[in-house]
């Protein structure tokens, strides 16, 4: 991806003083020369002094949350860091979802995104220095205000404390926004934290408990029209003819109109829409994928992968010597399905265009995509466009790709109106874009000891780079016309077929253990589907792969699972803690007859997971009882959270490896909602135990790795239940 | 003309009688609390009560609620005026993006008023009609249990003291 590297070094560097308070932010490309105004509130006396945070004269402390919150309680974490150096209780904030600007990048990306697990990493020391920055100047500004020495003085939840008196941060903002800022305050010890590392609550939890925090789909503005789109069932068709006779004859339909994804029906009401939507009949055109089923796919990974010759990735040593000279190998094949996001809350967004001015409602991963597609397709300069962000119902890496954002931006600008574009269920679980299937290979030796020496891994299956490309590089650079869009998109296809890997399609197939040869092969076979991040990308489908065939070596090594793992894993130290934490945890665990230990163990975004599942079999149905899992992400900023990540992560992973999986059948995606694609309901989510080790290092990701080791760890415990080494996804007993 | 009663206050509508209780709600009383999820009665991110009852109000016409009593989260509680379960969702953290949460804590309030201390499995059979893609039913069934273990203590209190 073509990221840019932001160290802390460059955004201190870059932390500058301007006007009459402190900025602190990113300059995101260089070639700006005057700083866009911040989209934050205008306040009556209050202060701004950084796209971050106001104060406010009834001492109101504002926040705006520069990543999207999509549950993984960004807002809360985000919150808790710039609280933690200002000195305000992040439950006490009123905090805002921020806008699109240069301030709000991601530091890990380089851009205005929210994946990756990166938050929290990303921001750790970014947000309190902002908070300890402002804290000085506030500090600085009463110890001018009252007369006393700085040093006199202390800070209290949003108070200035001086002998026994209490003045509010909002008493000295007059004088602090006449200062600057000579260097950048210290940070505080972790011993000294008030509360990073506690068990506060979510700032978010009211809001949501009482139906009053706005979605994108809960937006209505003033002459809102509703909009729903017929979709071309083999994805990318273009309309060859359409009949929208009957449709625009519908009670409340407005508008019915061709656009870049398909036709689109506009009516006074989203139900007027939807019905009239149905009743539009489209000869679509005949495209390769149209005869293409899973069976196709499948078929043609395995050709792949027998044919070998792929981009080769990572190799190291001599891997057909060291296969020679194993004690014992062991081949297999994995299969992962293709599968869709469907976050609860469909996609939708709202786009009103009025004059060379647009505004745009959406929960949105990738707010900096948003100025760009709208004033493309508007027509209008990019400055032009006002971008709400609102709550997320859900992300998972659906709400990475931005085209429901085109599709409402095109229907507003050809019909004139203020749109609603939302996209019903079925659409969701039928256009993606997709997880990609995977067809993966490992072949592994192991010699006389238990040590693992050879490693030799290849998938087959598509690259997700390339949409992501086509996605967003209209966005990114306006200045590119659409052909050379779709000629970039297509040479990176290109790219990844011919010279290298993309990351995504190989990442945790190979890292996590210690043999010294290891030879990764990688296969892109582009059927045309639309494809995306999915919850842990790569991890998703490699971690079943890779640690299914681990439980298979340890069998055939005569050895335990545990032990195996723990020889294997000396040059990964904090993932053998982890391992053996959880395997310590496994050894004292007493489960009734019938019931099977499962154990897997993967690292995803920086941070180390184990899971064991407690499973039982019956009646051929395989049944999660209970989950441990053993992490450590470094220093939790709010335990409670990582503990509700690990419990989603593993909730999430268990949906795919029990149901999860879309099917093709003449290049159409058979299911469509939640009966044909079913999804884990209360009555089938296990108990949840989470630890967390405290190693004290800087946060790493906790929104991903819950995910990746659920898969492999029931289908371990499905082999110990019944014998079955069930190797493709969903887990099915035969 | 079909009449009835929306969070304890009469109101009438003239809109198609076929149309969805949801969209009716949503987009003509502008109350957007109730969430639009799958459109197929599925998923409960729709549940409001109709007579008291937790119904998905995406397959349900206003036509069959005419002359009832519907109330939706927003007639639950507010954040100045929790409602116990609102609270304990907020106690204990169970929201993560909390798009289907209007659904789940009025899927629960109908099981708590027709059934104050209900069983594991009794709360697990109240609660199937509501999916979160979050992975939040852990947390969910936790504050459930806390609110109906609250209501006995507090019957117990009450009893104890004589003011049954």
């Amino acid at each position: 991806m073509n990221t840019v590297n932001f160290s802390r070094r460059r955004f201190l560097q870059t932390s500058a003083i301007t006007g009459g308070g402190l900025i602190v932010g990113f300059a995101m490309t260089g070639c700006s020369s005057t700083p866009a105004p911040l989209p934050v509130a205008s306040t009556e006396g209050g202060w701004t002094p950084n796209a971050f945070l106001q104060v406010l004269p009834d001492n109101t402390i504002r926040f705006y949350t520069a990543r999207s919150e999509m549950g993984q309680g960004v807002t809360t974490g985000l919150s808790t860091l710039v609280g933690e150096e200002l000195d305000v209780n992040p439950l006490d904030m009123e905090i805002r979802l921020a806008g699109a600007h240069e301030d709000y990048v991601n530091p890990d990306f380089g851009m205005q995104g929210t994946g990756g697990s990166s938050s929290i990493h990303a921001h750790y020391l970014h947000l309190r220095q902002v908070g300890a920055n402002t804290r000085a100047l506030i500090l600085e500004a009463a110890s001018q205000d009252l007369g006393v020495s700085a040093s006199s003085l202390s800070t209290d939840n949003g108070f200035v404390v001086h002998g026994g008196k209490r003045h509010p941060y909002a008493d000295f903002i007059a004088t602090a926004q006449t200062l600057n800022i000579e260097a950048d305050a210290a940070l505080k010890p972790a011993s000294e934290f008030q509360y990073i590392g506690q068990e506060t609550r979510r700032v978010d939890a009211i809001a949501k408990a009482t139906g009053t925090a706005q979605f994108g789909i809960d937006v209505d503005v003033p002459g809102m029209h509703y909009a729903v789109v017929v979709r071309a069932p083999v994805a990318r068709a273009k309309a060859e003819s359409v009949n929208a006779d009957s449709a625009r004859s519908m009670p409340g339909v407005t508008d019915v109109l061709a656009i870049g994804t398909g036709v689109a029906v506009v009516a006074k009401s989203f139900w007027q829409a939807k019905q009239a939507a149905a009743k539009v009949e489209v000869q679509w055109e005949s495209l390769p994928l149209a005869s293409v089923s899973t069976e196709t796919l499948r078929r043609d990974y395995s050709a792949a992968l027998n044919a070998g010759d792929g981009v080769e990735g990572p190799v190291e040593g001599d891997i057909d010597a060291a296969m020679q000279s194993a004690s014992t190998t062991h081949e297999a094949e994995y299969w992962a399905p293709l599968l869709s996001h469907s976050p609860m809350e469909p996609m939708n967004a709202v786009v009103r265009i009025e004059g060379d001015e647009a505004d745009v409602w959406t929960g949105i991963q990738f707010p900096s995509a948003v100025p760009g597609l709208v004033s493309r397709v508007a027509d209008i300069p990019a400055e032009n466009v006002r971008f709400h962000q609102t709550y997320l119902g859900g992300g998972f890496g659906r709400r990475g790709t931005p085209s429901h954002l085109v599709e409402a931006a095109e229907i507003a600008k050809a019909t004139g109106k203020p749109i609603q574009l939302v996209w019903t269920r079925e659409d969701d679980v039928r256009h993606g874009p997709f997880r990609p299937a995977s067809l993966m290979r490992i072949k592994a030796g192991v010699d006389e000891a238990g040590n693992l020496t050879a490693w030799d891994a290849s998938r087959a299956g598509g690259d997700i780079s390339p949409d992501t490309f086509r996605g967003l590089l209209p966005a990114l650079y306006p200045w590119m016309g659409d052909s050379m869009v779709e000629g970039v998109a297509n040479l990176s296809e290109w790219y990844f077929e011919t010279f290298a890997t993309d990351e995504s399609s190989t990442e945790g197939l190979f890292e996590d253990y210690d043999q010294p040869n290891t030879r990764v092969t990688h296969m892109t076979v582009d059927h045309e589907l639309p494809l995306t991040f999915w919850r842990a990308v790569g991890h998703s489908y490699s971690a079943f792969a890779k640690e299914s065939m681990i439980d298979e070596l340890a069998q055939a090594a005569g050895m335990d699972e545990v032990a195996f793992r723990l020889q294997n894993t000396q040059n990964s130290p904090r993932l053998n803690n982890v391992i053996r934490v959880a395997g310590e945890r496994m050894a004292n665990m007493r489960v009734p007859a019938g019931h099977h230990l499962g154990f897997a163990a993967h690292h995803s975004f920086r941070t180390d997971v184990a899971e064991i599942a407690e499973v039982s079999v019956e009646n051929g149905k395989i049944r999660v009882h209970k989950v441990t899992c053993v992490l450590d992400c470094g220093q939790a900023v709010n335990p409670d959270i990582v503990r509700s990540q690990m419990e989603g992560g593993v909730i999430y992973g268990l949906t795919a490896a029990l149901y999860g999986g879309l099917n093709l059948e003449n290049g159409a995606i058979k299911e469509s909602n939640f009966h044909d694609y079913p999804m884990l309901r209360m009555d089938e989510s296990p108990e949840i135990e989470v630890v967390i080790i405290d190693s004290g290092t800087k946060p790493t990701g906790v929104g991903e790795p819950g995910l990746p080791p659920i898969a492999p760890a029931v289908a371990n415990a499905v082999y110990k239940a019944t014998g079955q080494r069930l190797r493709s996804l969903p887990l099915q007993l035969a | 003309m079909i009449h009835f009663t929306l969070n304890g206050d009469p109101v009438q509508t003239e809109l198609d009688p076929s149309t969805p209780l949801l969209w009716v709600v949503r987009d003509h009383f502008k109350l957007k609390g109730s969430k639009f999820g799958c459109g197929a009665g599925l998923c409960g991110a729709c549940t409001m009560h109709v007579d008291g009852a937790a119904m998905k109000t995406c397959v349900t016409p206003i036509a069959a609620v005419a002359n009832k009593s519907i109330t939706t989260i927003e007639g639950l509680g507010t954040p100045e005026d929790l409602h116990p379960l609102q609270a304990a969702w907020h106690e204990h953290a169970v929201p993560q993006c909390g798009y289907c949460q209007s659904g789940q804590i009025m899927a629960a309030a109908a099981l708590l008023d027709a059934n104050p201390n209900p069983s594991s499995d009794e709360i697990d059979a109240a609660m199937a009609g509501n999916i979160c893609r979050c992975g939040c039913y852990p947390r969910i069934k936790r504050a459930i249990q806390s609110v109906s273990e609250n209501a006995l203590a507090y019957d117990a209190m009450a009893q104890t003291e004589g003011r049954a």
